[in-house]
């Protein structure tokens, strides 16, 4: 079993500026990553010596067990739409569509056309007049049509509304259901996508602080509330990654509770609350988080 | 499970040849014709109609002159090779990045490039060329008007202007592959050191062909190679030029 991606102390310099900083990963495919991050964290600098756009200052690179610099067979096989990726300025939304079949062996017509009505693109609108929204449109429909066995989707859903958002999150879901492969979703809307994440990445400062399974995340902490008193007394001795009090109350997020301290808790009388995936990305990665025992 | 869901997949994962992933280039090319084809060929209507009128106005108020021996020396197609080699840059710099969010190569990028502009400098070949066969034929489009049978093009007959023409375009089609590539990679400061080079290669040139007074070797050897070997020999600026950019686009990455 090899893994798709396969990363050993990958840093990438800009000047002064280390956007990428000593990476190392394996992941795994046939299923949906979240790169998780801040505005800034290194996400789409990552994507992008992934998919061979970027050169590496150090470390090493191999997806599909190949380096992805300059190699077509490799290429072939990924799609990549940067959140800020340029079109050509003379293009409309139909030369765009039109062009991408050319570059992508598994491109589906019936289901771009499909996705071009689901998400209202205007089609003879030049790119250049094009909404944030539909510009997103444009990029989610070339991800999905692509059909690539490895899909990176770059921050997919700005300027999206509720709607083409949930009908992005559900087109995604089924096509991945129907077609297994390797998503990576690269996104700081954590909560949306929470349910969707099958392994989560957070970068931080160009550095990787998770690598797991989701839904080891999401039972790794739990946050207590309750009088002051109780809660001080509950948590002497643990570890405390956030804590919050007002007037009498106070909660703080805690490491897994084992059954028994969980017991403990509600007789002391705190309520027990699982720590969302979304508030463990915040705790981990807000350098000015209080950190006490 | 990796392995095997990704053999699952194969039927989406059809790889393209190297012939299929550069024809794709060629065709994101023109994929909207308009900047690259119907533009420049509109301008060129617009300067032959201009020209035209001029001539007419020339020959109706000089008393019916011959114009072929002024008109030899137009300059008026030469517009039509600078605009083609900032179409060549501007076709890089517009579809450079694109086509790497499409998963293309640079290599493949550029080959693709190359041949598209191959492609068009044989396209405006035939083109020049046949209009030159025209211009002859009509008596100077009825007015002894010279454009496309200027002096530069040679008295080598309509056959080899063809040639001529082609190896013209391609030099200024290369040029500006090299200059799309640089602007690609170090944006205008690239190209403005490209050309400043290029500017003070001359200068350093003429210098020492005035210094060691060489003008007489210098047209000797023109007057042994000809117009036909002048016009092969643009084919090692164009052949530089070509491998300068590919060079260069090697290493470049998107930039917003």
């Amino acid at each position: 079993m090899s893994p798709v991606i396969e990363v050993e102390h990958l840093t990438k310099r800009f000047g002064g500026l280390t956007a990428v900083d000593d990476v190392s990963l394996r992941l795994d495919g046939g299923r949906i990553i979240g790169l998780l991050g801040r505005n800034g964290a290194g996400k789409t600098t990552l994507m992008s010596l992934l998919t061979g756009q970027e050169f590496a200052t150090e470390g090493r690179i191999r997806v599909f067990g190949d380096s992805p610099v300059e190699h077509a067979q490799t290429l072939s096989r990924i799609s990549f739409i940067r959140e800020s990726q340029r079109y050509p300025d003379s293009f409309k939304a139909k030369h765009v569509l039109a062009s991408a079949p050319w570059f992508f062996g598994g491109w589906d017509e019936a289901y771009a056309r499909e996705l071009v009505s689901d998400f209202r693109l205007p089609l003879d609108r030049p790119v250049k007049k094009l909404s944030r929204g539909q510009l997103s449109a444009v990029g989610v429909i070339i991800g999905l049509a692509s059909r690539a066995p490895l899909t990176f989707f770059d921050e997919p859903y700005l300027g999206l509304d509720a709607v083409a958002r949930q009908l992005f999150y559900d087109r995604l879901l089924a096509d991945v259901a129907e077609r297994p492969r390797t998503v990576v979703l690269s996104t700081h809307l954590i909560d949306e996508v929470a349910d969707l994440l099958e392994h989560v990445v957070v970068i931080d400062d160009g550095r990787i602080l998770v690598d797991d399974e989701a839904e080891a995340l999401r039972g790794s902490a739990t946050t207590v509330t309750g009088t002051r008193s109780a809660v001080d007394a509950f948590v002497a001795g643990r570890t405390v990654t956030h804590r919050t009090g007002l007037g009498g109350l106070a909660s703080a997020t805690v490491a897994r509770l084992d059954a028994e301290s969980q017991l403990a808790a509600r007789a002391a009388g705190l309520e027990l609350a699982p720590v969302s995936l979304q508030q463990l990305v915040v705790q981990l990665t807000n350098s000015d988080q209080e950190v006490s025992a | 499970m990796t392995a095997i869901a990704l053999d699952q997949t194969a039927t989406q994962d059809r790889s393209r040849s190297l012939g299929q992933r550069i024809l794709a280039v060629v065709r994101l090319h023109f994929v909207n014709p308009t900047a690259i084809l119907w533009l420049p060929l509109m301008i060129l209507g617009i300067i032959f109609g201009a020209n035209w009128i001029l001539w007419w106005l020339i020959h109706e108020f000089s008393g019916g002159k011959d114009l072929t021996e002024g008109t030899q020396w137009s300059g008026a197609s030469a517009f039509i090779f600078v605009y083609m080699m900032v179409v060549a840059i501007q076709a890089m710099h517009l579809t450079f990045q694109y086509a790497l969010g499409m998963g293309a190569t640079r290599r493949d990028y550029y080959l693709g490039s190359a041949l598209t502009f191959v492609l068009l400098g044989a396209g405006w070949a035939a083109l020049i060329g046949t209009l030159g066969v025209l211009e002859e034929l009509t008596g100077g489009w009825g007015l002894n008007g010279r454009m496309f049978t200027s002096v530069y093009f040679g008295a080598d007959g309509a056959a080899v202007r063809y040639w001529y023409v082609f190896l013209l375009f391609l030099l200024f089609l290369f040029l500006g592959a090299l200059s799309g590539a640089l602007f690609v990679r170090w944006k205008a400061l690239g190209v403005t050191a490209l050309w400043v080079g290029l500017g003070l290669l001359l200068v350093a040139g003429l210098a020492v062909v005035i210094m060691t007074n060489a003008w007489g070797a210098i047209g000797g050897f023109l007057g042994t190679i000809g117009t036909g070997g002048a016009y092969a020999l643009t084919l090692v600026g164009s052949a530089l030029a070509g491998i300068g950019g590919f060079l260069v686009l090697r290493r470049a990455t998107p930039r917003a």
